[in-house]
């Protein structure tokens, strides 16, 4: 088979009709975008709150701020919600949104119809409000990120069919000849997610496999969740606006046709490592350690791609928020996905697994580096559909920073307490309530990088509701939000690199 | 074929192998699995889970037991859980054939449950844990399931099942604090997991 041809990223000639038509682009997908994004920031406030109520109990279940004794508010509803909300709310919100608006400056189109993405995220919506509502009053299925009941799991699934249907046929439909790296990756994502998402919960509720099958589903579903669905959006992102950002073509099609197809091969084998040890075939564990270790290929790939086309000029970054954030994100790519294939080593895994180090990892993937991706995206995309610019710089700059710190308190807390939990597990002679005090300064480490990074959130939240509020003149906008507006902006005109 | 439908061919071939592997290869397999049968004795192992259990475990998975309890042992080399005298000897795929939903876990913030109903057979002892935590192990980060009980005024007799409680926690005099259906079917539930009937396929763990 021949290989289709990767185009580079849309870039220089910024010509008055590449200017009009991208606006007439962003004005017919502008309600079904911010919808997506709205919703997403909305249940990113709802995961903060569940987040810090979650990560308080754990530190200290009796005190009375952590509610104890309210069903519905407890650890064990709190953090499936948290988590959920996290994931389907905030991160993939944000990633069809993404999706929804990368794809369509890609095909150079209007959207015709778009009162069928608008529909798409209300079902979403219809199917995560009740899913969180049913996790609150004690009806889950209890396999982690597959806590919804079966029916808000079809009213999701419907949603995304849609989607799905939509980008695989709007991909389809491209001008011939040229197809981006990040196509490619949002192919296969809108591919796989619907898949996965489907065989899951027929697997597990429609027809409930037998005995240890379902765990080995829920994690096989899992893995695929974050490496086929989250990560090929957030490198898809970071494919488009990295290279726009750094005012030149991505360095190596080579490369970042390697990423993509270890990413393709590799993405599904990769759940089991959470099993080591456990009650099924060797083979299935093994292959996904391998998996996971072989994982490094693309990432590497991409983490070389990414720097050489950055050429090691990493000063835009002062000014330029949304590639700060992006950026940052990538990095913690790479080292996330290190972490994740040293953990899986089964001598390693003796140790991390059961303990605060897997907790650690998982949420640096989920915010460290999608998250981190997906801000990025909404502080570059928003202003162009509303032709608007973000109040309040500070507020932006505070969400970083508030952003960065938080989750290295948390990470540090995680994976140090981590592994004192898991060198305390290993000897037999250590009771579980001595474990249990030495990881408690840990924890309380870990709570405050939760409450800096809720603050962060709530800032975002605000900074979001503001810009939709509120209409900036360009006269009146704030000098150091201008920096970061022309920043941006010039890699869209005339590059010039310094 | 044009490259377009290549490139689908290739996306799908890709994911559908690992669907293949871990989703379409323990399904049929597992489903085929039947219970052992000693040589001996004629008993048959695993056997049945008791109705009441099978509710309890809805309990168990509604209030999120799972993310800070495993239900499996690793094998001797492979960890410390033996050592621990939680199991003598690792679980395998047919400990779990009659479980109608399978909680394996993947966070010890607790201890392993696998054989809790072996470790402790007093349902006052798992009342207790489960309405006071912090009674039981002082440095617990266990949170207090008071909603699986409720207080009541002693009608005649004390009930049989009510929670043996001291100071702060105890009810007020002429009161009582006994589990709800919901919390007695939780602990059925915790006292029916029992996985230590011999299997041939995982021996004992020898020292």
């Amino acid at each position: 088979m021949k290989q289709p041809v990767v185009a580079e990223p849309e870039l220089g000639g910024g010509t008055t009709a590449e200017q009009v038509s991208v606006s007439i682009v962003d004005r017919s997908i502008r309600i079904p975008v911010l919808m997506f994004f709205g919703s997403g920031v909305l249940w990113l406030a709802v995961a903060s709150f569940f987040w810090v109520l979650a990560s308080s109990q754990i530190y200290t279940p009796t005190a009375w701020w952590t509610l104890p004794g309210v069903a519905w508010l407890s650890f064990g509803r709190a953090y499936p919600v948290f988590l959920n909300c996290l994931v389907y709310g905030w991160a993939t919100c944000a990633g069809i949104g993404t999706g929804i608006w990368l794809l369509s400056r890609f095909t150079d189109a209007p959207l015709l119809n778009p009162l069928y993405p608008i529909l798409a995220s209300l079902i979403w919506n219809v199917g995560l409000l009740t899913g969180v509502l049913s996790i609150l009053v004690g009806l889950t299925s209890g396999n982690e990120l597959l806590e919804f009941p079966s029916y808000s799991a079809f009213i999701l699934f419907l949603a995304l069919v849609m989607v799905s249907l939509w980008a695989i046929t709007i991909i389809w439909n491209r001008k011939p000849g040229t197809m981006y790296i990040s196509q490619w990756y949002l192919l296969g994502a809108f591919l796989w997610f619907a898949w996965t998402y489907a065989t899951a919960n027929v697997a597990l509720s429609l027809a409930p496999a037998p005995g240890v099958t379902q765990p080995a589903i829920a994690w096989w579903y899992a893995g695929s969740l974050v490496d086929l669905w989250l990560t090929p959006i957030a490198l898809a992102v970071a494919y488009y606006l990295i290279p726009k950002f750094a005012g030149r073509s991505i360095y190596s099609y080579k490369l970042a046709l390697l990423s993509f197809w270890g990413l393709a091969l590799f993405g599904g084998w990769t759940g089991m490592t959470h099993l080591i040890g456990g009650p099924l075939p060797v083979w299935m564990i093994t292959a996904s350690i391998v998996a996971k270790v072989l994982m490094l290929i693309p990432v590497l790939a991409v983490a070389a791609n990414f720097h050489r086309t950055m050429e090691s000029d990493y000063g835009g970054l002062r000014d330029n928020l949304p590639f700060r954030f992006v950026v940052i994100g990538a990095m913690v790519y790479t080292a996330y996905s290190i972490e994740g294939s040293i953990i899986s080593i089964r001598s390693v895994a003796q140790v991390t697994q059961f303990t605060l180090v897997t907790a650690g990892h998982t949420q640096l993937g989920l915010l460290g580096f999608c998250s981190m991706v997906l801000f990025g995206a909404v502080y570059y995309i928003v202003p162009r559909l509303l032709n608007r610019q973000w109040l309040y710089p500070k507020l932006l700059t505070a969400h970083f920073w508030f952003t960065v710190v938080g989750l290295g308190l948390l990470f540090f807390g995680l994976t140090i307490g981590g592994m004192i939990q898991g060198f305390g597990l290993q000897d037999p002679q250590v009771p579980m309530s001595a474990i249990s005090d030495l990881i408690q300064p840990f924890l309380a480490v870990q709570n405050i990088g939760v409450l800096l990074l809720a603050i962060a959130n709530l800032g975002f939240t605000v900074a979001f509701t503001l810009i939709l509020l509120i209409s900036a003149p360009a006269r009146q906008r704030p000098v150091a939000i201008e920096q970061i507006n022309e920043a941006s902006e010039s890699t869209e005109g005339e590059v010039s690199v310094a | 074929m044009n490259r377009l439908t290549g490139l689908f061919f290739c996306v799908s071939l890709l994911f559908g192998a690992s669907w293949l592997g871990l989703v379409a290869y323990p399904y049929l397999t597992f489903a085929g699995l039947r219970q052992s049968k000693d040589e001996a004795t004629g008993a048959l192992a695993p056997l049945g889970v008791p109705g009441t259990a099978t509710q309890g475990a809805r309990i168990y998975a509604a209030n999120g037991c799972l993310y800070c309890h495993s239900q499996y042992i690793r094998a001797k080399d492979e960890g410390s859980d033996i050592d621990r005298k939680w199991a003598t000897r690792r679980t395998v795929a047919r400990d779990y054939m009659f479980d109608r939903q399978v909680f394996l876990g993947v966070s010890r913030l607790g201890a392993d449950l696998t054989n809790v109903g072996v470790r402790q057979t007093d349902p006052q002892w798992f009342y207790r844990i489960l309405y006071s935590p912090q009674t039981v192990s002082p440095e617990t980060s266990m949170p207090a399931y008071r909603w699986l009980f409720v207080t009541r005024e002693i009608q005649g007799q004390p009930s049989a099942d009510a929670v043996k409680l001291e100071g702060r926690d105890a009810p007020p005099p002429g009161y009582e604090i006994v589990p709800t259906d919901e919390g007695k079917a939780l602990v059925e539930y915790l006292l029916s997991l029992k996985r230590n009937y011999p299997l041939p396929e995982a021996p004992e763990a020898t020292e």
